[in-house]
Protein backbone atom coordinates (compact mmCIF):
# COMPACT_ATOMS: atom_id res chain seq x y z
CA UNK A 1 0.00 0.00 0.00
CA UNK A 2 1.53 3.68 -1.04
CA UNK A 3 2.83 5.84 1.98
CA UNK A 4 0.20 8.41 0.80
CA UNK A 5 -2.46 6.17 1.19
CA UNK A 6 -1.35 5.29 4.09
CA UNK A 7 -1.27 8.78 5.85
CA UNK A 8 -4.38 10.03 4.24
CA UNK A 9 -6.15 7.06 6.20
CA UNK A 10 -4.63 8.25 9.97
CA UNK A 11 -5.72 11.60 8.73
CA UNK A 12 -9.72 10.95 8.00
CA UNK A 13 -9.43 8.52 11.40
CA UNK A 14 -8.45 11.65 13.37
CA UNK A 15 -10.78 13.79 11.56
CA UNK A 16 -13.66 10.99 12.50
CA UNK A 17 -12.76 11.50 16.01
CA UNK A 18 -12.81 15.52 15.92
CA UNK A 19 -15.77 15.91 13.81
CA UNK A 20 -18.61 13.52 15.22
CA UNK A 21 -18.83 15.51 18.46
CA UNK A 22 -19.32 19.22 16.20
CA UNK A 23 -22.01 17.00 14.51
CA UNK A 24 -23.41 14.73 16.68
CA UNK A 25 -26.29 15.90 20.04
CA UNK A 26 -25.53 12.44 21.38
CA UNK A 27 -22.40 11.94 22.99
CA UNK A 28 -23.36 7.74 23.68
CA UNK A 29 -24.27 7.35 20.22
CA UNK A 30 -21.29 8.67 19.12
CA UNK A 31 -18.62 6.85 21.30
CA UNK A 32 -21.13 3.45 19.83
CA UNK A 33 -19.64 4.42 16.42
CA UNK A 34 -16.09 4.52 17.92
CA UNK A 35 -17.05 1.15 19.66
CA UNK A 36 -17.88 -0.71 16.67
CA UNK A 37 -15.24 0.77 14.44
CA UNK A 38 -13.04 -0.61 17.14
CA UNK A 39 -15.00 -4.41 16.29
CA UNK A 40 -15.14 -3.83 12.74
CA UNK A 41 -11.15 -3.12 12.76
CA UNK A 42 -10.86 -6.50 14.43
CA UNK A 43 -12.48 -8.14 12.05
CA UNK A 44 -11.23 -6.48 9.14
CA UNK A 45 -7.93 -8.08 9.75
CA UNK A 46 -9.23 -11.35 9.60
CA UNK A 47 -11.77 -11.00 6.65
CA UNK A 48 -9.90 -8.23 4.09
CA UNK A 49 -5.89 -8.64 5.39
CA UNK A 50 -5.50 -12.55 6.00
CA UNK A 51 -9.30 -13.82 4.18
CA UNK A 52 -10.96 -15.08 7.36
CA UNK A 53 -14.62 -14.66 7.90
CA UNK A 54 -15.04 -15.15 11.01
CA UNK A 55 -18.36 -15.93 13.04
CA UNK A 56 -16.75 -15.85 15.98
CA UNK A 57 -16.35 -11.89 16.71
CA UNK A 58 -19.00 -11.93 19.06
CA UNK A 59 -17.27 -14.32 21.71
CA UNK A 60 -14.36 -12.15 21.67
CA UNK A 61 -16.62 -8.63 22.13
CA UNK A 62 -18.70 -10.70 24.46
CA UNK A 63 -15.73 -11.51 26.34
CA UNK A 64 -14.51 -8.17 26.80
CA UNK A 65 -17.85 -6.89 28.19
CA UNK A 66 -17.85 -9.64 30.70
CA UNK A 67 -14.14 -9.16 31.77
CA UNK A 68 -14.55 -5.47 32.54
CA UNK A 69 -17.85 -6.27 34.26
CA UNK A 70 -16.68 -8.62 36.91
CA UNK A 71 -13.49 -6.85 37.25
CA UNK A 72 -15.68 -3.43 37.56
CA UNK A 73 -18.24 -4.42 39.98
CA UNK A 74 -16.06 -7.13 42.30
CA UNK A 75 -12.48 -5.87 42.54
CA UNK A 76 -12.23 -2.11 42.19
CA UNK A 77 -9.62 -2.50 39.91
CA UNK A 78 -8.81 1.11 38.27
CA UNK A 79 -10.27 1.20 34.89
CA UNK A 80 -6.94 1.13 32.64
CA UNK A 81 -6.29 -2.15 34.32
CA UNK A 82 -9.86 -3.51 33.76
CA UNK A 83 -9.33 -2.85 29.88
CA UNK A 84 -6.31 -4.55 29.55
CA UNK A 85 -7.21 -7.75 31.22
CA UNK A 86 -10.23 -7.54 28.68
CA UNK A 87 -7.59 -7.10 25.73
CA UNK A 88 -5.84 -10.13 27.05
CA UNK A 89 -8.87 -11.92 27.46
CA UNK A 90 -9.95 -11.39 24.03
CA UNK A 91 -6.63 -12.27 22.91
CA UNK A 92 -6.32 -15.57 24.91
CA UNK A 93 -10.12 -16.38 23.67
CA UNK A 94 -8.94 -15.76 20.52
CA UNK A 95 -5.97 -18.04 20.51
CA UNK A 96 -8.35 -20.88 22.09
CA UNK A 97 -10.93 -20.40 19.11
CA UNK A 98 -8.22 -19.99 16.56
CA UNK A 99 -5.91 -23.12 17.39
CA UNK A 100 -9.45 -24.98 16.25
CA UNK A 101 -10.44 -23.46 13.61
CA UNK A 102 -7.68 -22.51 11.54
CA UNK A 103 -6.93 -26.56 11.10
CA UNK A 104 -9.70 -26.29 8.69
CA UNK A 105 -10.50 -24.07 5.55
CA UNK A 106 -13.38 -22.60 3.76
CA UNK A 107 -17.13 -23.55 4.81
CA UNK A 108 -15.51 -25.40 7.83
CA UNK A 109 -13.61 -23.13 9.31
CA UNK A 110 -16.61 -20.63 8.91
CA UNK A 111 -18.50 -23.56 10.37
CA UNK A 112 -16.27 -23.99 13.60
CA UNK A 113 -16.42 -20.51 14.44
CA UNK A 114 -20.07 -20.26 14.23
CA UNK A 115 -20.50 -23.45 16.37
CA UNK A 116 -18.09 -21.77 19.00
CA UNK A 117 -19.60 -18.95 18.93
CA UNK A 118 -22.85 -21.05 20.25
CA UNK A 119 -21.04 -22.47 23.04
CA UNK A 120 -19.35 -19.17 24.23
CA UNK A 121 -23.17 -18.29 24.67
CA UNK A 122 -24.42 -21.31 26.03
CA UNK A 123 -21.26 -21.05 28.45
CA UNK A 124 -22.14 -16.99 29.78
CA UNK A 125 -26.05 -18.06 29.90
CA UNK A 126 -25.17 -21.08 32.26
CA UNK A 127 -22.94 -19.61 34.66
CA UNK A 128 -25.40 -16.92 35.69
CA UNK A 129 -22.87 -16.88 39.19
CA UNK A 130 -20.23 -14.97 36.76
CA UNK A 131 -22.50 -13.34 33.76
CA UNK A 132 -25.49 -12.44 35.55
CA UNK A 133 -27.33 -15.24 33.18
CA UNK A 134 -30.17 -14.19 30.74
CA UNK A 135 -30.39 -10.65 33.03
CA UNK A 136 -26.47 -10.14 32.42
CA UNK A 137 -23.82 -7.66 34.82
CA UNK A 138 -25.68 -4.95 35.62
CA UNK A 139 -24.35 -1.69 37.25
CA UNK A 140 -21.16 -1.80 35.81
CA UNK A 141 -19.41 1.20 37.24
CA UNK A 142 -17.36 4.06 35.39
CA UNK A 143 -14.86 5.22 37.73
CA UNK A 144 -12.47 8.28 37.08
CA UNK A 145 -8.93 7.69 35.70
CA UNK A 146 -6.48 9.26 37.63
CA UNK A 147 -3.05 8.40 39.26
CA UNK A 148 -2.39 7.37 42.91
CA UNK A 149 -5.84 9.22 43.69
CA UNK A 150 -5.59 12.10 41.60
CA UNK A 151 -8.48 12.07 39.24
CA UNK A 152 -6.84 12.63 35.98
CA UNK A 153 -10.43 12.07 33.44
CA UNK A 154 -13.87 11.88 35.34
CA UNK A 155 -16.12 9.97 32.82
CA UNK A 156 -19.05 11.09 34.23
CA UNK A 157 -20.71 12.73 31.41
CA UNK A 158 -20.81 11.49 27.77
CA UNK A 159 -18.85 13.26 26.08
CA UNK A 160 -15.94 12.61 28.79
CA UNK A 161 -16.07 9.23 28.02
CA UNK A 162 -16.35 9.79 24.42
CA UNK A 163 -12.59 11.74 24.66
CA UNK A 164 -11.45 8.52 26.09
CA UNK A 165 -12.79 5.85 23.30
CA UNK A 166 -11.65 8.55 20.98
CA UNK A 167 -7.90 8.41 22.25
CA UNK A 168 -7.99 4.52 22.29
CA UNK A 169 -9.50 4.53 19.42
CA UNK A 170 -7.34 6.44 17.43
CA UNK A 171 -4.06 4.69 19.10
CA UNK A 172 -5.40 1.51 18.25
CA UNK A 173 -6.07 2.97 14.45
CA UNK A 174 -2.50 3.80 14.02
CA UNK A 175 -0.97 0.69 15.23
CA UNK A 176 -3.05 -1.55 13.01
CA UNK A 177 -2.26 0.75 10.15
CA UNK A 178 1.49 0.54 11.40
CA UNK A 179 0.87 -3.40 11.54
CA UNK A 180 -0.99 -3.78 8.45
CA UNK A 181 1.74 -2.34 6.59
CA UNK A 182 5.01 -4.30 7.80
CA UNK A 183 6.27 -7.00 6.68
CA UNK A 184 4.23 -8.98 9.23
CA UNK A 185 0.93 -7.63 7.64
CA UNK A 186 2.34 -8.00 3.82
CA UNK A 187 3.00 -11.29 4.41
CA UNK A 188 -0.64 -11.57 5.52
CA UNK A 189 -2.39 -10.37 2.38
CA UNK A 190 -0.15 -13.05 0.63
CA UNK A 191 -1.77 -15.80 2.60
CA UNK A 192 -4.98 -14.31 1.51
CA UNK A 193 -4.06 -14.18 -1.69
CA UNK A 194 -2.62 -17.85 -2.24
CA UNK A 195 -2.22 -20.29 0.82
CA UNK A 196 -0.37 -23.13 -0.72
CA UNK A 197 2.28 -20.84 -2.24
CA UNK A 198 2.68 -19.00 1.14
CA UNK A 199 3.38 -22.27 2.82
CA UNK A 200 5.90 -22.86 -0.37
CA UNK A 201 7.95 -20.09 0.06
CA UNK A 202 8.63 -20.90 3.61
CA UNK A 203 5.98 -19.39 5.72
CA UNK A 204 4.24 -21.02 8.84
CA UNK A 205 0.67 -20.48 7.58
CA UNK A 206 -0.85 -21.55 10.78
CA UNK A 207 1.27 -19.79 12.90
CA UNK A 208 0.29 -16.20 11.17
CA UNK A 209 -3.25 -17.22 10.88
CA UNK A 210 -2.84 -17.69 14.85
CA UNK A 211 -1.21 -14.34 15.47
CA UNK A 212 -3.75 -12.21 13.59
CA UNK A 213 -6.81 -13.97 15.45
CA UNK A 214 -5.31 -13.32 18.78
CA UNK A 215 -4.57 -9.40 17.48
CA UNK A 216 -8.54 -9.72 16.64
CA UNK A 217 -9.45 -11.41 19.37
CA UNK A 218 -7.47 -8.04 21.66
CA UNK A 219 -9.29 -5.55 19.77
CA UNK A 220 -12.76 -6.54 19.59
CA UNK A 221 -12.69 -7.26 23.51
CA UNK A 222 -11.24 -3.79 23.88
CA UNK A 223 -14.57 -2.77 22.09
CA UNK A 224 -16.84 -4.86 23.83
CA UNK A 225 -15.13 -3.51 26.99
CA UNK A 226 -15.71 -0.01 25.97
CA UNK A 227 -19.72 -0.61 25.25
CA UNK A 228 -20.27 -2.73 29.02
CA UNK A 229 -18.56 0.23 30.55
CA UNK A 230 -20.61 3.31 28.29
CA UNK A 231 -24.30 1.15 28.57
CA UNK A 232 -23.21 0.51 32.83
CA UNK A 233 -24.09 -2.99 31.53
CA UNK A 234 -22.42 -6.48 30.30
CA UNK A 235 -25.63 -7.93 28.17
CA UNK A 236 -26.04 -11.74 27.44
CA UNK A 237 -26.75 -10.31 23.89
CA UNK A 238 -23.10 -8.75 23.65
CA UNK A 239 -21.65 -12.58 22.87
CA UNK A 240 -24.93 -13.51 20.92
CA UNK A 241 -24.14 -14.76 17.58
CA UNK A 242 -25.69 -11.50 16.67
CA UNK A 243 -23.32 -9.41 17.53
CA UNK A 244 -20.82 -11.63 15.14
CA UNK A 245 -22.82 -11.24 12.70
CA UNK A 246 -23.83 -7.42 12.90
CA UNK A 247 -19.76 -6.84 13.10
CA UNK A 248 -19.64 -8.81 9.88
CA UNK A 249 -22.11 -7.11 8.27
CA UNK A 250 -20.40 -3.63 9.24
CA UNK A 251 -17.36 -4.90 8.26
CA UNK A 252 -18.57 -5.56 4.36
CA UNK A 253 -20.65 -2.91 3.97
CA UNK A 254 -17.50 -0.81 4.37
CA UNK A 255 -15.30 -2.51 2.93
CA UNK A 256 -12.12 -5.09 3.15
CA UNK A 257 -10.01 -2.87 1.16
CA UNK A 258 -8.06 -0.67 4.25
CA UNK A 259 -8.90 -0.17 7.88
CA UNK A 260 -10.72 3.29 7.10
CA UNK A 261 -13.15 1.57 5.32
CA UNK A 262 -14.31 -0.33 8.77
CA UNK A 263 -14.60 3.11 9.86
CA UNK A 264 -17.00 4.10 7.47
CA UNK A 265 -18.83 0.87 7.80
CA UNK A 266 -19.24 1.16 11.76
CA UNK A 267 -20.41 4.32 11.32
CA UNK A 268 -23.06 4.02 8.39
CA UNK A 269 -24.39 0.92 10.40
CA UNK A 270 -24.70 2.45 13.83
CA UNK A 271 -26.36 6.26 12.78
CA UNK A 272 -28.35 4.51 10.10
CA UNK A 273 -30.09 2.07 12.35
CA UNK A 274 -30.38 4.58 14.77
CA UNK A 275 -32.07 7.04 12.56
CA UNK A 276 -34.12 4.33 10.64
CA UNK A 277 -35.36 2.58 14.19
CA UNK A 278 -36.92 5.78 15.06
CA UNK A 279 -38.95 6.22 11.90
CA UNK A 280 -39.93 2.16 11.69
CA UNK A 281 -39.53 -0.83 13.97
CA UNK A 282 -38.73 -3.00 10.65
CA UNK A 283 -35.43 -1.21 9.75
CA UNK A 284 -33.82 -4.10 9.41
CA UNK A 285 -35.70 -5.24 6.42
CA UNK A 286 -33.67 -1.64 5.05
CA UNK A 287 -30.27 -3.22 5.86
CA UNK A 288 -31.02 -6.42 4.17
CA UNK A 289 -31.90 -4.80 1.03
CA UNK A 290 -28.38 -2.65 1.42
CA UNK A 291 -26.47 -6.40 2.41
CA UNK A 292 -27.58 -7.36 -1.37
CA UNK A 293 -26.96 -4.19 -3.01
CA UNK A 294 -23.43 -4.20 -1.71
CA UNK A 295 -23.08 -7.94 -2.18
CA UNK A 296 -24.21 -7.71 -5.89
CA UNK A 297 -22.61 -3.73 -7.16
CA UNK A 298 -20.25 -2.55 -4.78
CA UNK A 299 -18.37 -5.65 -3.24
CA UNK A 300 -15.64 -3.07 -2.09
CA UNK A 301 -18.24 -1.51 0.04
CA UNK A 302 -18.98 2.48 0.94
CA UNK A 303 -14.89 2.80 1.04
CA UNK A 304 -14.97 1.14 -2.74
CA UNK A 305 -17.74 3.31 -3.86
CA UNK A 306 -16.09 6.39 -2.76
CA UNK A 307 -13.43 5.80 -4.41
CA UNK A 308 -15.32 5.60 -7.98
CA UNK A 309 -16.97 8.78 -7.05
CA UNK A 310 -13.58 10.52 -6.76
CA UNK A 311 -12.13 8.85 -9.60
CA UNK A 312 -15.05 10.16 -11.69
CA UNK A 313 -14.95 13.44 -10.27
CA UNK A 314 -11.05 13.58 -10.96
CA UNK A 315 -12.15 12.19 -14.52
CA UNK A 316 -14.27 15.12 -15.22
CA UNK A 317 -12.21 17.32 -13.68
CA UNK A 318 -9.17 17.08 -16.02
CA UNK A 319 -10.45 15.83 -19.59
CA UNK A 320 -7.77 13.86 -21.43
CA UNK A 321 -6.16 12.68 -18.23
CA UNK A 322 -7.34 8.82 -17.47
CA UNK A 323 -6.81 8.38 -13.71
CA UNK A 324 -4.57 5.29 -13.09
CA UNK A 325 -6.58 2.30 -12.25
CA UNK A 326 -5.39 1.13 -8.84
CA UNK A 327 -5.47 -2.25 -8.55
CA UNK A 328 -4.74 -3.25 -4.63
CA UNK A 329 -7.12 -6.16 -4.93
CA UNK A 330 -9.30 -6.87 -2.44
CA UNK B 1 20.84 -49.76 -14.64
CA UNK B 2 23.59 -47.97 -14.33
CA UNK B 3 25.30 -47.62 -10.86
CA UNK B 4 25.30 -44.27 -9.75
CA UNK B 5 27.67 -42.81 -7.81
CA UNK B 6 27.82 -43.23 -3.93
CA UNK B 7 25.22 -42.25 -1.95
CA UNK B 8 26.96 -40.29 0.89
CA UNK B 9 27.90 -37.36 -1.65
CA UNK B 10 24.30 -37.01 -2.40
CA UNK B 11 22.22 -33.52 -1.80
CA UNK B 12 19.12 -35.42 -1.63
CA UNK B 13 18.58 -38.88 -0.68
CA UNK B 14 14.71 -40.95 -0.63
CA UNK B 15 15.16 -43.97 1.41
CA UNK B 16 12.32 -46.28 0.78
CA UNK B 17 9.51 -43.65 0.00
CA UNK B 18 6.20 -45.01 0.48
CA UNK B 19 3.13 -43.17 0.48
CA UNK B 20 0.20 -44.48 0.33
CA UNK B 21 -3.84 -42.82 0.26
CA UNK B 22 -5.89 -45.21 2.21
CA UNK B 23 -5.46 -48.48 0.21
CA UNK B 24 -4.15 -46.91 -2.84
CA UNK B 25 0.17 -47.29 -3.06
CA UNK B 26 0.87 -44.15 -4.70
CA UNK B 27 5.00 -44.81 -4.15
CA UNK B 28 6.21 -48.28 -3.33
CA UNK B 29 9.61 -47.63 -2.15
CA UNK B 30 11.06 -45.13 -4.00
CA UNK B 31 14.92 -45.04 -3.72
CA UNK B 32 16.57 -41.85 -5.43
CA UNK B 33 19.59 -39.81 -4.63
CA UNK B 34 20.07 -36.25 -6.16
CA UNK B 35 23.72 -35.51 -6.59
CA UNK B 36 24.57 -31.80 -6.19
CA UNK B 37 25.05 -29.26 -9.38
CA UNK B 38 23.36 -31.66 -11.53
CA UNK B 39 19.84 -31.37 -12.92
CA UNK B 40 18.08 -34.61 -12.13
CA UNK B 41 14.55 -35.28 -13.88
CA UNK B 42 11.92 -37.87 -13.14
CA UNK B 43 9.75 -38.70 -15.74
CA UNK B 44 6.78 -41.41 -16.02
CA UNK B 45 3.40 -41.31 -17.82
CA UNK B 46 0.25 -39.68 -15.74
CA UNK B 47 0.05 -41.79 -12.33
CA UNK B 48 3.55 -43.02 -12.41
CA UNK B 49 3.53 -41.19 -9.24
CA UNK B 50 5.85 -38.33 -10.39
CA UNK B 51 4.22 -35.40 -8.70
CA UNK B 52 3.28 -37.69 -5.39
CA UNK B 53 6.95 -38.03 -5.03
CA UNK B 54 7.51 -34.37 -5.78
CA UNK B 55 5.60 -33.61 -2.80
CA UNK B 56 7.06 -35.86 -0.66
CA UNK B 57 10.54 -34.49 -1.14
CA UNK B 58 9.35 -30.54 -0.38
CA UNK B 59 6.98 -31.50 2.43
CA UNK B 60 3.82 -30.76 1.03
CA UNK B 61 2.80 -34.47 1.89
CA UNK B 62 4.28 -36.38 4.66
CA UNK B 63 5.62 -39.93 3.67
CA UNK B 64 3.61 -42.90 4.67
CA UNK B 65 7.30 -44.98 5.35
CA UNK B 66 10.61 -44.51 4.44
CA UNK B 67 13.06 -41.59 4.86
CA UNK B 68 14.55 -38.40 3.22
CA UNK B 69 17.53 -36.63 4.38
CA UNK B 70 18.38 -33.10 2.72
CA UNK B 71 22.04 -32.07 2.93
CA UNK B 72 22.56 -34.56 5.83
CA UNK B 73 19.13 -33.70 7.60
CA UNK B 74 16.53 -36.08 8.57
CA UNK B 75 13.62 -34.20 7.33
CA UNK B 76 11.36 -36.31 6.47
CA UNK B 77 8.87 -34.94 9.41
CA UNK B 78 9.13 -31.71 8.04
CA UNK B 79 6.36 -29.83 6.69
CA UNK B 80 7.25 -27.62 3.61
CA UNK B 81 7.71 -23.86 5.09
CA UNK B 82 10.16 -26.05 7.28
CA UNK B 83 12.24 -27.23 4.56
CA UNK B 84 12.77 -24.14 3.12
CA UNK B 85 14.30 -23.12 5.93
CA UNK B 86 16.77 -26.23 4.88
CA UNK B 87 17.42 -24.96 1.45
CA UNK B 88 14.82 -26.58 -0.42
CA UNK B 89 12.60 -24.56 -3.10
CA UNK B 90 10.03 -25.01 -4.94
CA UNK B 91 8.18 -24.02 -8.82
CA UNK B 92 4.21 -25.53 -9.00
CA UNK B 93 2.93 -27.20 -11.89
CA UNK B 94 -0.13 -25.19 -11.92
CA UNK B 95 1.27 -21.45 -11.92
CA UNK B 96 0.56 -20.54 -8.31
CA UNK B 97 1.42 -16.70 -7.57
CA UNK B 98 0.05 -14.59 -4.95
CA UNK B 99 -2.13 -12.99 -8.26
CA UNK B 100 -3.06 -9.66 -6.91
CA UNK B 101 0.39 -8.67 -5.60
CA UNK B 102 3.25 -7.00 -8.25
CA UNK B 103 6.08 -9.27 -9.79
CA UNK B 104 8.38 -8.07 -6.85
CA UNK B 105 6.35 -8.05 -3.91
CA UNK B 106 5.95 -11.82 -5.46
CA UNK B 107 9.47 -11.93 -5.40
CA UNK B 108 10.07 -9.92 -2.03
CA UNK B 109 7.78 -12.60 -0.34
CA UNK B 110 9.52 -15.50 -1.84
CA UNK B 111 13.22 -13.96 -0.29
CA UNK B 112 11.53 -13.33 2.72
CA UNK B 113 10.32 -16.33 3.13
CA UNK B 114 13.33 -18.11 4.05
CA UNK B 115 14.40 -15.75 7.20
CA UNK B 116 11.64 -16.93 9.38
CA UNK B 117 12.18 -14.65 12.09
CA UNK B 118 11.70 -11.48 9.88
CA UNK B 119 8.70 -12.43 8.88
CA UNK B 120 6.70 -11.81 11.63
CA UNK B 121 8.19 -8.61 12.15
CA UNK B 122 5.37 -6.13 13.02
CA UNK B 123 6.72 -2.97 13.11
CA UNK B 124 8.70 -2.04 10.39
CA UNK B 125 7.25 -2.27 6.26
CA UNK B 126 9.50 -4.67 4.27
CA UNK B 127 11.67 -1.33 3.06
CA UNK B 128 16.00 -1.14 3.24
CA UNK B 129 17.44 -4.68 3.71
CA UNK B 130 13.78 -5.89 4.19
CA UNK B 131 13.36 -5.25 0.93
CA UNK B 132 15.46 -8.14 -0.12
CA UNK B 133 16.10 -5.69 -3.11
CA UNK B 134 19.46 -7.59 -4.23
CA UNK B 135 18.14 -11.08 -4.95
CA UNK B 136 15.05 -9.71 -6.48
CA UNK B 137 16.54 -7.74 -9.08
CA UNK B 138 18.63 -10.22 -9.31
CA UNK B 139 16.06 -12.66 -10.42
CA UNK B 140 13.90 -9.96 -12.45
CA UNK B 141 17.13 -9.93 -14.74
CA UNK B 142 17.64 -13.79 -14.81
CA UNK B 143 13.74 -14.67 -15.58
CA UNK B 144 13.49 -11.18 -18.08
CA UNK B 145 10.74 -9.84 -15.83
CA UNK B 146 12.59 -6.21 -15.30
CA UNK B 147 9.93 -4.53 -17.03
CA UNK B 148 7.09 -6.06 -15.27
CA UNK B 149 8.05 -5.35 -11.57
CA UNK B 150 4.86 -3.21 -10.94
CA UNK B 151 2.38 -5.71 -12.83
CA UNK B 152 -0.19 -7.94 -10.48
CA UNK B 153 1.46 -11.29 -10.91
CA UNK B 154 -2.09 -12.54 -12.32
CA UNK B 155 -2.25 -9.90 -15.29
CA UNK B 156 1.31 -11.66 -16.51
CA UNK B 157 1.22 -13.71 -19.82
CA UNK B 158 1.37 -17.15 -19.49
CA UNK B 159 4.90 -17.56 -20.25
CA UNK B 160 5.77 -14.67 -17.81
CA UNK B 161 3.37 -16.16 -15.21
CA UNK B 162 6.20 -19.79 -15.73
CA UNK B 163 8.72 -18.10 -15.38
CA UNK B 164 8.12 -15.86 -12.41
CA UNK B 165 6.81 -19.96 -11.12
CA UNK B 166 11.19 -20.51 -11.50
CA UNK B 167 11.69 -17.07 -9.83
CA UNK B 168 9.42 -17.66 -6.96
CA UNK B 169 11.77 -20.74 -6.04
CA UNK B 170 15.01 -18.71 -7.11
CA UNK B 171 14.57 -16.05 -5.00
CA UNK B 172 15.07 -18.30 -2.05
CA UNK B 173 18.34 -18.75 -2.71
CA UNK B 174 17.78 -23.09 -2.52
CA UNK B 175 20.32 -25.24 -2.74
CA UNK B 176 17.83 -27.23 -4.23
CA UNK B 177 15.43 -26.31 -6.64
CA UNK B 178 12.10 -28.51 -7.29
CA UNK B 179 10.70 -27.64 -10.36
CA UNK B 180 7.32 -29.11 -11.49
CA UNK B 181 6.49 -29.50 -14.89
CA UNK B 182 7.96 -25.67 -15.50
CA UNK B 183 6.95 -25.66 -18.82
CA UNK B 184 3.58 -26.83 -18.95
CA UNK B 185 1.52 -25.21 -21.63
CA UNK B 186 4.21 -23.00 -22.65
CA UNK B 187 4.32 -22.29 -26.59
CA UNK B 188 7.21 -23.13 -28.45
CA UNK B 189 8.85 -20.19 -28.64
CA UNK B 190 9.24 -20.22 -24.98
CA UNK B 191 10.20 -23.39 -24.03
CA UNK B 192 13.92 -22.77 -25.35
CA UNK B 193 14.48 -20.35 -23.12
CA UNK B 194 13.21 -22.27 -20.31
CA UNK B 195 15.36 -25.24 -21.11
CA UNK B 196 18.45 -22.67 -21.34
CA UNK B 197 17.29 -21.21 -17.99
CA UNK B 198 17.16 -24.42 -16.48
CA UNK B 199 20.57 -25.69 -17.89
CA UNK B 200 21.58 -22.52 -16.66
CA UNK B 201 20.30 -23.03 -13.05
CA UNK B 202 22.81 -26.23 -12.55
CA UNK B 203 25.97 -23.38 -11.82
CA UNK B 204 24.74 -22.42 -8.48
CA UNK B 205 21.70 -24.79 -7.45
CA UNK B 206 20.88 -29.07 -7.75
CA UNK B 207 17.86 -29.20 -9.87
CA UNK B 208 15.31 -31.88 -9.20
CA UNK B 209 13.00 -31.72 -12.83
CA UNK B 210 9.53 -33.38 -12.88
CA UNK B 211 9.07 -33.21 -16.35
CA UNK B 212 6.43 -35.29 -19.05
CA UNK B 213 7.83 -33.55 -22.02
CA UNK B 214 10.55 -36.21 -22.89
CA UNK B 215 12.47 -33.79 -25.37
CA UNK B 216 13.26 -31.23 -23.00
CA UNK B 217 14.07 -34.27 -20.31
CA UNK B 218 17.17 -35.68 -22.98
CA UNK B 219 18.85 -32.32 -23.53
CA UNK B 220 19.38 -31.30 -19.81
CA UNK B 221 19.44 -33.74 -17.69
CA UNK B 222 22.55 -35.01 -16.10
CA UNK B 223 20.25 -38.00 -14.63
CA UNK B 224 17.20 -39.45 -15.36
CA UNK B 225 14.67 -41.40 -13.50
CA UNK B 226 11.89 -43.49 -14.87
CA UNK B 227 8.71 -43.86 -12.82
CA UNK B 228 6.07 -46.36 -13.73
CA UNK B 229 3.28 -47.49 -11.36
CA UNK B 230 4.66 -45.96 -8.36
CA UNK B 231 8.43 -47.44 -8.30
CA UNK B 232 11.48 -46.45 -10.08
CA UNK B 233 11.94 -48.40 -13.55
CA UNK B 234 15.16 -47.54 -14.39
CA UNK B 235 17.82 -44.38 -13.84
CA UNK B 236 20.75 -43.47 -15.65
CA UNK B 237 21.86 -40.61 -18.10
CA UNK B 238 20.09 -39.77 -20.85
CA UNK B 239 21.56 -41.89 -23.44
CA UNK B 240 21.16 -44.88 -21.33
CA UNK B 241 17.53 -44.11 -20.85
CA UNK B 242 17.13 -43.70 -24.50
CA UNK B 243 18.49 -46.96 -25.51
CA UNK B 244 16.94 -48.76 -22.46
CA UNK B 245 14.95 -51.71 -23.56
CA UNK B 246 12.81 -51.40 -20.81
CA UNK B 247 11.84 -48.11 -21.03
CA UNK B 248 11.36 -48.39 -25.13
CA UNK B 249 9.39 -51.73 -24.01
CA UNK B 250 7.15 -50.69 -21.35
CA UNK B 251 6.17 -47.53 -22.70
CA UNK B 252 8.43 -45.31 -23.76
CA UNK B 253 7.56 -45.58 -27.40
CA UNK B 254 3.73 -43.84 -26.76
CA UNK B 255 5.06 -41.41 -24.27
CA UNK B 256 6.73 -39.84 -27.46
CA UNK B 257 4.01 -40.11 -29.67
CA UNK B 258 1.81 -38.72 -27.17
CA UNK B 259 -0.43 -41.43 -26.70
CA UNK B 260 -1.28 -43.42 -23.80
CA UNK B 261 0.68 -40.79 -21.47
Amino acid sequence: MPRLTTHLQLILALAVTLVLPLVMQSGSLATEVLIYALAVLGCNLLLGYTGLLSFGQGIFFGMGSYTVGILLTRSGLPLPVALVAAVVVGALAALLVGWFAIRQRGTYFVMLTLAFSQLFYFLAYSLPDLTGGDNGLLDVPRPAIGVGGHELLSLASPWQFYALVAASFFLVFWLLLRITNSVFGRTLLAIRDNEARAAAVGYNVRLFKLAVFALSGAVTALAGAFLAIMTGIAPLSSIEYHTSEMILVMTVIGGTGNLFASVLGAAFYVLFSDWLSSLWPRWLMLLGFLLIAVSLFMQKGLWGLGERIWLAVRRKGTPGHAPKSTENGS
Amino acid sequence: MTPGPTTDTALLQARGVTKRFGKFVALHEVTLNVMPRTVHSVIGPNGAGKTTLFHTLTGTLQASAGSVIFDGHDVTGEPDHVRVQRGIARSFQVTSLFANLSVRENLRLAAQGVHRKGAFNCWHRPDGVRAHTEVVDHVLERMELQRLTDVAAGSLSHGQQRRLEVGMALAARPKAIFLDEPTSGMGVDDLEGMKRLIRGLREDHTVVLIEHNMNIVMDISDTITVMQQGRVLVEGRPDAIRNDARVRTAYLGNMITGGGA
